[in-house]
């Protein structure tokens, strides 16, 4: 060690909400030069962490040092004056103006001062990292990955010596995120401290330290060197976590004919026209993985099975009988189960309780009925039931959803659709921002519900969930399916590339 | 960095707000909305002291005068259930006020030819005929919204335009003009058609326990039927319902329908509970307070009736404070919009609290 002071020092921050500790005196160093790893699950504190230091919430107690000057963060204005840079998971970028023009807008030095100096500095900073930017370019005609360049270039414009990244591979391909950890590694040697916020282990285990949280606790902060990453899930967690595969679990019979069959579907997308039809099959007790980056289609395949949007041409038919053409209620009630991806916005109504939106969508049926009201006794057995069936922690079926954490709000969904999903369930990243416990549980239950027989379309951003627990997986690209594995033979790298669009062809 | 004096101090939203701070609200709002009354009644010249109390008189004072102000109260009863209604679906009816025109000329287009039949006859007509020209008329304004996507608050306020001046040109020398009268209202309805009175010498009448009912259907319609589930979850998220498959185009129907129903009962209590003929002055008004007693009450049926009844004191209670102290009665238009404001900005507050955000050294 030198007598240089560390890059960052954080002393004993606190930052309540309330009654609720979201830090809770957490001290941390972080060296120049150092890959720095905040490694919790959701709700342990670090995204709260990273806005103390980015000036956009202020604790309640602690010092945070910058080199060894205290700082007075009120603003992020304040935070990128001390040096201090972030990588937002959604990028914040003006997609209509360009590489360069983006990087310097807020620099406080308008858009045509001195484009050329700034020309040049940029060109010499995507130089020293390797990164092959062209400043003129719009950002709306960028890949997410070179997006991602863009912020990072942005913050090291604005002189970062210490630089956060929220979740920073969460949108990226494998490819891209290995180069984003080449890039990381080179910001590193060159003196620059990262933070790297994250909670997949591969990455986690590219970095130099790491630094757990649980609970708004620090747990510990050691060298990614001498540990395991079981050791750090348990770290994580407070607990050994054994993770779910369908390998383990028993397989089911196929039966003679698809339970789904989807032929010449041709999505009608949010934005640019499918570039292929869709022709899948999908059978009793059998779960389709669907891999892809956000915006390829998945999303609109899942909404135009269930009924809430039309395609534009072909076919879709559940034991031979066509839902194409159908409306959602008449779709669910053939048996289909369907668990948004944007569950707070599409999935529950907020001010109602568990209990209410477990029957959202059957408010009329007959069993919930006495005359003409709703039987609020079958309705409050109702939430009973999938409190306990589910391990939803909450103080009752009366409690208001909105008031529910991502894993909880997530399981009254999956206990509503899992009811409806006789048949099939269509399932988008149900556990996407729900802790290890919660996704080791709704794992599980996803498996259970393959072994009753039900057909079951994952959509999944997490190559290694779909590993295990898909039958097959398809990769979706621009629409289309641009590839088909069975879970033996599939292949990351070879994912990797056909989710990025290079590379079609049919495997399976 | 210069600051200023109150950088340190940071408003926070709170996730959930308990009751005991919105009735804390509520209650702060009515103690400053007094105050300021009383600085008003002062400006007028009086004792504001003596003004309130003689508002209190001319509301309470007497068994009359009580019933006199439930008389008040029930039109505002209907109409702001129709606000409640459609608002706790999101559904932004301004039309309550053309809708009770609607339900008024609806019952009379229906009732007036039966002159000298049986009260059994008549005084049902007269309430079917309101609820559905009330109910009709907001129908259009949801059939606008989902066959059009035209807004709601638009088409409603046009809407009331269009039926204030059509009621005029049918009451001057129109078809329903009084014979041989100068005045723009009609003759006098027929005596099988008004709404029986609750007590001898008093002028409160049938129509404030239909109001009480209403509000009591209203209630169990809200809270405890599919419709009214519907109509929570619309108002709250919408998208989840059409996700779950539940059409919301019938739901805007219904609701439109609904309040539109409620709103034109109010024309019928008004006309056939009060005035006896169908004129403008009877019915005007209505529509627009019933939106301040709908907010006032919290978008809750018996918190509608609360402050209906509320409003009905104060505008009884207002002419007697006027002959005893001299304080103009027009000055309780102020009153009701100062409760208002005074109310929405508590409501506000108490989402809310203040803060001192700690240095960070």
């Amino acid at each position: 060690m030198t007598d240089a002071p560390p890059r960052l020092e954080i002393r004993n921050l606190t930052k309540r909400f309330g009654s609720f500790t979201a830090n809770d005196g957490i001290s941390l160093t972080v060296r120049a030069g150092e890959l720095h790893c905040l490694l919790g699950e959701n709700g342990a504190g670090k995204s709260t962490l990273s806005s103390c230091l980015f000036g956009l919430l202020q604790p309640e107690e602690g010092v945070v040092l910058v080199d060894g000057r205290a700082l007075s963060l009120w603003s992020p204005a304040d935070a990128i004056a001390a040096g201090i840079g972030m990588v937002h998971q959604h990028f914040v970028l003006v997609p209509a103006f360009t590489v360069l023009e983006n990087i310097m807008v807020g620099t406080g030095r308008g858009l045509l001062a001195d484009r050329k100096a700034a020309r040049a500095r940029v060109a010499g900073i995507c130089r020293s990292y390797g990164l092959a930017l062209d400043p003129d370019r719009p950002v709306s005609q960028l890949s997410v990955g070179e997006k991602q360049w863009v912020e990072i270039v942005k913050s090291l414009y604005l002189g970062a010596r210490l630089l956060i990244l929220d979740e920073p591979s969460a949108v990226l391909t494998p490819q891209e995120s290995e180069r984003l950890f080449v890039i990381l590694r080179q910001l590193a040697a060159s003196g620059i401290a990262v933070i790297l916020i994250s909670h997949k282990m591969r990455e986690v285990m590219q970095s130099d330290r790491v630094t757990v949280l649980r609970r708004g606790r620090k747990i510990a902060t050691v060298d990614t060197a001498g540990v395991t990453s079981d050791e750090l899930s348990e770290m994580m967690v407070g607990r050994r976590v054994r993770p779910v595969t369908a390998a383990a679990a028993a397989p089911v019979a196929p039966a003679a004919e698809p339970l789904l069959s989807v032929g010449g579907l041709r999505l009608a997308l949010a934005r640019g026209r499918a570039t292929a039809a869709i022709d899948l099959e999908l059978g009793r007790g059998e779960i389709l993985g669907i891999a892809g980056i956000a915006g390829n289609g998945q999303d609109e395949l899942l909404e135009t099975i269930a009924g809430l949007v039309p395609a534009e041409a072909g076919e879709i038919r559940l034991e031979g009988r066509p839902l194409s053409g159908l409306s959602a209620q008449a779709v669910a009630a053939m048996g289909v189960g369907y668990v948004p991806g944007d569950r707070f916005r599409d999935g529950l109504v907020p001010d109602f309780s568990i209990a209410e939106n477990l029957i959202l969508g059957a408010q009329w049926q007959k069993a919930l009925r006495r005359g003409p009201l709703i039987d609020a006794a079958a309705v409050q057995a109702r939430g009973e039931a999938a409190i306990a069936g589910f391990a939803i922690a909450a103080s009752g079926p009366v409690m208001r959803c909105a008031r529910l954490s991502g894993g909880n709000a997530q399981k009254v969904i999956l206990a509503r659709e899992f009811a409806k999903a006789r048949r099939l369930l269509l399932c988008n990243q149900p556990t996407r921002g729900v802790d290890v416990g919660a996704t080791e549980f709704i794992h599980a239950e996803l498996l259970r519900k393959r072994g009753e027989g039900c057909a079951i379309l994952l959509v999944s951003e997490e190559i290694d969930d779909l590993l295990a627990l898909s039958d097959r997986i398809a990769v979706m690209f621009g629409g289309g399916i641009a590839g088909l594995f069975r879970r033996d033979e599939a292949d990351v790298a070879r994912i990797g590339r056909l989710m990025a669009g290079q590379g079609a062809g049919q495997a399976a | 960095m210069s600051r200023g004096a109150f950088s340190g101090w940071r408003l926070e939203p709170l996730a959930d707000v308990p009751l005991r701070r919105r009735a804390l609200a509520a209650a702060s709002a009515l103690t400053l909305a007094a105050l300021l009354c009383g600085l008003l009644f002062l400006a007028a010249g009086a004792n504001p002291f003596l003004a309130f109390a003689a508002l209190v008189k001319g509301a309470f004072g007497s068994w009359r005068t009580a019933t006199e102000t439930l008389v008040k109260a029930t039109p505002l009863i209907f109409t702001g259930l129709a606000a409640a209604v459609a608002f706790r679906a999101r559904l932004w009816n301004i039309g309550a006020e053309g809708q009770v025109f609607a339900g008024a000329m609806f019952a009379y287009w229906v009732q007036h030819g039966l002159a000298g039949q049986p009260m059994a006859l008549q005084l049902p007509v007269v309430v079917l005929g309101a609820m559905a020209g009330g109910a009709l008329y907001a129908a259009l304004a949801g059939v606008l919204r989902t066959a059009f996507r035209i807004d709601e608050v638009i088409s409603t306020v046009m809407l009331n335009y269009i039926i204030v001046y059509m009621l005029s040109m049918l009451l001057l020398k129109g078809p329903w003009s009084e014979a041989g009268g100068f005045f723009e209202q009609t003759a006098k309805v027929d005596p099988g058609s008004i709404l029986p009175a609750l007590f001898p010498g008093s002028r409160l009448h049938l129509g404030f326990l239909l109001a009480l009912a209403a509000a009591f259907l209203v209630q169990v319609l809200i809270t405890r039927t599919p419709l009214g589930y519907e109509i929570r979850a619309m108002g709250s998220n919408l998208r989840a319902l059409q996700v779950q498959g539940t059409s919301t185009v019938r739901i805007v129907l219904v609701v439109m329908a609904l309040s539109g129903l409620l709103a034109g009962l109010a024309g019928a209590t008004e006309v056939y509970g009060v005035h006896y003929r169908l004129k403008s002055g009877a019915v005007a008004g209505y529509g627009y307070a019933g939106i301040v007693v709908a907010i006032l009450g919290g978008l809750r049926p018996w918190g509608v009736v609360c402050a209906a009844i509320l409003f009905g004191a104060l505008v009884n209670g207002a002419t007697y404070m006027q002959i005893a102290t001299g304080v103009p009665s027009a000055l309780i238009y102020a009153i009701e919009a100062i409760i208002l404001l005074f109310y929405l900005a508590g409501w506000a507050a108490s989402g809310f609290r203040l803060r001192r955000a700690a240095h960070v050294r």
